[in-house]
């Protein structure tokens, strides 16, 4: 009678068991629906779109198309992709990347060293490329040791020119279509790394947010930006939210007329009327983090407070100012719907401790503001290398008035990093405020094989993404 | 200005003043009506707003009831009840029940006053709400909505505010929403045509100008009126302030009422006004025109008449004698004026001409009286000598012989002389140039003037070479001048500036012959053109009455400018044709 049990309760799990392997399986085929408010227009490592937002999607969107020599897993680790192993000499200034063999470009043809030694040399960042067999020589003039872990970066994938607009990778996806407001992938079938399930992506530009997450709810999207602030509402409609690690920062940048030390005690009371704790926590509904150092631990290793500044709000009343210094134009983003709710929040922040303060989010031009809240990319692996970035973006102007020092070089040590920061934040020129993590929607079909759709350090992971059986049966676009 | 034209002008002002007088009056009764009406139709308005503020601020009461029955509201309540409540998850709460709702202002509470969520202002939360401001426990719960001031962070926004409260537990949610106060709101109203309806708004252009007037009512926290603006865009603004539940004036509605249909209207009354005048003032025309008629023509008729008889035609027809009325008088007063004048002047004609007559006869006595006399002495002498020696006789006789032939061709030229003054002949017409007979008639006093025993005289010509031909009689009219040149040359025995010269004038030309002699007197210029008057110790009298004579053949006139010692001026002005008069 036992035995009779067991076999009963075998033959009745079998069709759930084997239910249970079919879903945890997953499916070849099907189009992934992307939405995103980006617009990108080309697909070209060696050209970078001048809007911050078009650039990351870019960057995404290219890393499922072109290939690195290496990679950077979310937890830090250096692994191999093109290139199977590497080696240096004793002080880093001489490369060889060894290439894996039998990989196929999207056309069909095999892709050879020198091609790859081209692509780079496109892209070059102060070094030279040769090949040697089917390694790929890098030269420096200095030591390079964290070559590597720069080849990582998408701007650094191999993309090889067939004419002057046109470039085939060897990502797990070719490029099929680029449109105005979309652009379709198609399944690399030769991809080294093997063959997407998915048989296409469809990626639509230009999407507000507010359409997206319509569009997401009516189960017309796969996968969707949202706003930290919209996150809530889309868990609490059963979807499921992912998120990365912050990968934007947001400061507040005084302009060169508020940069002078008269000015010193508006910006110091300004700054400290700040409640990163309320944006991070209430605006961006625990999604953000609060922001006193440039850079975020993940990237520098060392705690914020290292940069000289601590979370506690210092506010104070500014009716101590001159009342010409009471009146503060903060200008923000009119495209970056988190910048205007931090925006806004900076405003009612100011307003209680006395100032009074404009917020302008002009699609235009407009009036000289006095302080902006500027949007910092963080998605590199290399501190010196975000310090660059962040020069870059606030401007030479912005920086001389900040510092006299100059940004530390890429191999700079990481006691140079923290003392450029320290500088840059030093008479409260650049007032860091939170970090935001990229957040994505997904729908109820979006699986992924390993890992999220979207890796904590924003790369796209659609290789690894299957649609269930519903949206797979959705018509080819 | 003639009588009709004057009769006409006057009916013209009178009416046209009639027509200004009854515009005016009419216009401003209008006015006056527009007025009335336009306040009543504001009073009108002023009640539909606030019947229609009544029924928002019952929904909005409705709404916020509803709000504070919602799931949402009672879920929040429960959950920050618990110790693990977590206010961020409230922050976006309010944005969606006031946009479900259609309020325009909502803020979630804590019982300590701090704002959970706020729809108009999401980044307020965790600030004290305005009405825990002062520190008080709690706001009241208001049963109806209250006009209340709303800080936004880019403006002052009025909006009518209610609040509820919900309480769970010992747990209470405050809700305070509303809806804004503003032109759209405004603009469910249903305005009559030319009517509009306006929050005053600090800054806003469009009631820019109605700033003073705001400011007047925010002052004296009660209506005002005023007329706003210029042209056709003028209207009659009516400003409402409209208080909080403390008094303060919130805002001032503003009720403005285009002119433009009082303007329209102004407008016809003048255009009707204006051809109202136009048609009184030709109906007038015409009237005037056949009254003036009526009563001038007696007039003209008696002023031509009058003309007439300034211009010498004395045996008129007696005018309208028959009109009655002063008119009749007058022209019967005139009939019988020109019948006596005409008879004097017959009786004057005829005692001119016995007073000629015996001129004449005075100086044919005169003129035959010198011959006669030794006529009569040679004929004495004659009868003496009939009794001398026959050789004695014979030497008288012919001696008597001479004397009397001279004494016979003496009677004889006096008589031709007379004679022939009263035979002077018709004159000839053709056209001759003026310039050119005064040139020949000076040209035969050449010899005269240069001779070396008399006194100098110098001759001034002002020929003016425009003088065109003229229609005259060439031989009569240098006889003429050569009277007159001789006259001046005899007016100077010691010399002195003979003028003569040439001009056109008005439809002919004038002939001026000037000398710089004695002069004449009063006495002698009136007589001067006499028959047989003369100033000269051997002259007929007979020259100037020549002039005169061949002037008048001419249809010209004569005549003379003198002062004693100052010289004389003979002008004369011939017409360009015979058949026209000199006037």
């Amino acid at each position: 009678m036992r035995r009779f049990r067991f076999v009963w309760l075998a033959i009745a799990s079998a069709p759930l068991a084997a239910a249970a392997v079919h879903g945890a399986r997953a499916q070849y085929g099907g189009t992934l629906r992307v939405e995103t408010r980006a617009n990108v227009h080309a697909l070209d490592p060696t050209a970078t779109p001048l809007d911050r937002v078009d650039a990351a999607a870019a960057r995404r969107i290219e890393s499922l198309v072109f290939d690195t020599l290496t990679h950077v897993d979310p937890a830090g680790g250096l692994r191999p992709r093109l290139a199977t192993s590497w080696e240096s000499d004793r002080g880093g200034a001489r490369w060889r990347f060894h290439l894996r063999p039998g990989v196929a470009l999207h056309d069909g043809t095999a892709l050879e060293a020198w091609q790859v030694a081209a692509a780079l040399r496109a892209v070059s960042a102060g070094w030279s490329t040769s090949i040697d067999g089917d390694a790929v020589l890098i030269e420096s003039q200095r030591p390079r040791p964290e070559l590597p872990w720069e080849l990582a970066d998408a701007r650094f994938a191999v993309a090889v020119r067939r004419s002057s607009s046109s470039v085939v990778g060897t990502g797990p996806f070719r490029l099929e279509r680029i449109e105005a407001s979309r652009i379709i992938l198609r399944a690399h079938d030769a991809c080294w790394s093997a063959r997407p399930f998915l048989d296409a992506i469809e990626i639509m530009m230009g999407r507000a947010g507010a359409a997206q997450l319509t569009d997401l709810e009516s189960n017309r999207a796969d996968i969707v930006d949202v706003s930290p602030a919209d996150a809530r509402r889309l868990t609490d409609h059963g979807l499921r939210v992912i998120t990365t690690r912050p990968l934007q920062g947001y400061a507040l940048v005084f302009e060169p007329h508020k940069a002078d030390a008269a000015s010193d005690r508006l910006r110091e009371m300004f700054a400290g009327s700040l409640d990163r704790s309320a944006i991070a926590n209430v605006l961006l509904q625990g999604r953000a983090e609060p922001a006193v150092a440039l850079l975020p631990s993940w990237v520098s290793g060392y705690p914020e407070a290292f940069a000289g500044r601590t979370l506690t709000r210092t506010a104070k009343a500014a009716d101590r100012l001159p009342p010409e210094q009471r009146t503060v134009s903060l200008r923000v983003d009119s495209a970056d719907p988190v910048a205007r709710l931090i925006g806004d929040r900076i405003a009612v922040d100011a307003r209680e401790v006395g100032f009074t303060v404009t917020v302008q989010a002009p699609a235009g031009l407009a009036p000289r503001p006095d302080v902006r809240l500027v949007r910092i990319t963080l998605d590199a692996n290399i501190p010196t290398l975000v310090l660059a970035r962040l020069v870059a973006e606030l401007g030479p102007r912005a920086l001389s008035l900040a510092t006299a020092e100059q940004p530390p070089p890429a191999d700079a040590p990481l006691a140079a990093a923290l003392a450029f920061e320290r500088a840059l934040l030093q008479g409260s020129m650049i007032v860091p405020v939170v970090r935001v993590p990229d957040l994505y929607g997904l729908a109820d079909g979006v699986e992924a094989f390993s890992g999220e759709p979207v890796d904590a350090t924003g790369t796209w992971n659609f290789a690894n993404v299957s649609l269930h059986a519903a949206a797979r049966s959705r018509g080819r676009p | 200005m003639t009588l009709r034209l004057r009769l006409f002008a006057l009916v013209a002002v009178l009416v046209t003043l009639t027509v200004v007088l009854v515009t005016s009056v009419v216009a401003s009764s209008a006015r006056q009506a527009f007025a009335t009406l336009d306040a009543q139709r504001t009073a009108a308005i002023a009640a539909q707003i606030r019947r229609e503020f009544a029924v928002q601020q019952d929904q909005i009461a409705q709404r916020l009831e509803r709000i504070a029955a919602s799931d949402t509201v009672q879920r929040t309540v429960t959950e920050l009840g618990r110790s693990t409540a977590d206010p961020a998850r409230h922050v976006g709460d309010a944005g969606p029940l006031a946009a479900a709702q259609g309020l325009d202002f909502l803020d979630l509470v804590d019982d300590r006053g701090k704002i959970l969520s706020s729809a108009q202002t999401p980044a307020r939360f965790g600030y004290r709400h305005p009405a825990w401001a002062d520190g008080g426990a709690a706001a009241p719960a208001t049963p109806a909505a209250l006009l209340q001031r709303i800080d936004l962070p880019s403006e002052h926004a009025v909006g009518f505010i209610a609040t509820r409260t919900v309480t769970a537990g010992d747990h209470r949610l405050y809700v305070i929403g509303g809806r804004r106060l503003d032109d759209q709101f405004l603009a469910a109203l249903v305005l009559p045509e030319g009517m509009r309806v306006r929050l005053y708004r600090d800054g806003d252009p469009a009631t820019d100008a109605m700033r003073p007037l705001a400011a007047r009512v925010r002052q004296t926290r009660q209506d005002a009126h005023e007329r706003i603006g210029g042209g056709d865009g003028v209207e009659s603004v009516a400003a409402i302030p409209l208080s909080g539940h403390d008094g303060e004036v919130l805002a001032v509605l503003l009720i403005a009422s285009s002119d433009r249909e009082l303007s329209d209207l102004m407008s016809r009354i003048r255009w009707t006004g204006v051809l109202a005048g136009a048609l009184g003032i030709a109906l007038g025309c015409g009237v005037s025109y056949l009254v003036a008629s009526r009563v001038t023509r007696p007039i003209e008729s008696l002023v031509d008449a009058v003309r007439d008889v300034a211009d010498g035609r004395w045996n008129v027809d007696p005018p309208a004698t028959d009109a009655s009325g002063e008119v009749g008088a007058l022209a019967r007063s005139f009939a019988r004026m020109t019948a006596q004048l005409s008879e004097q002047r017959d009786r004057l004609v005829q005692a001119e001409r016995v007073a000629a007559w015996r001129e004449l006869a005075r100086r044919l006595a005169h003129e035959l009286k010198n011959p006669l006399f030794p006529l009569r002495i040679t004929i004495d002498n004659l009868r003496r000598a009939k009794a001398l020696a026959p050789g004695e006789f014979d030497e008288v006789f012919d001696e008597s012989l001479g004397t009397l032939t001279t004494g016979l061709a003496s009677l004889n030229t006096v008589v031709a002389r007379f004679s022939d003054f009263a035979r002077m002949p018709v004159p000839e017409f053709a056209e001759v140039p003026p310039n050119d007979i005064v040139r020949h008639a000076l040209k035969l006093f050449d010899a005269q003037l240069a001779a070396a025993d008399r006194p100098p005289i110098r001759v001034a010509s002002d020929l003016d070479a425009s003088v065109e031909p003229i229609e005259a009689d060439a031989d009569q009219l240098g006889r003429a001048l050569l009277n007159l040149l001789l006259n001046a040359i005899d007016a100077m025995p010691q010399g002195g500036e003979l003028t003569i010269r040439t001009r056109r004038a008005k439809g002919g030309v004038r002939i001026d012959v000037a000398d710089t002699g004695e002069g004449l007197t009063g006495e002698e210029r009136a007589r001067l053109f006499t028959p047989y008057y003369t100033t000269k110790q051997h002259g007929t009298g007979l020259g100037l009455a020549i002039v005169q004579s061949v002037v008048a053949d001419h249809r010209g006139r004569i005549w003379v400018e003198s002062e004693p010692g100052r010289g004389t001026t003979f002008h004369i002005e011939l017409p360009q044709s015979h058949e026209t008069h000199m006037s």
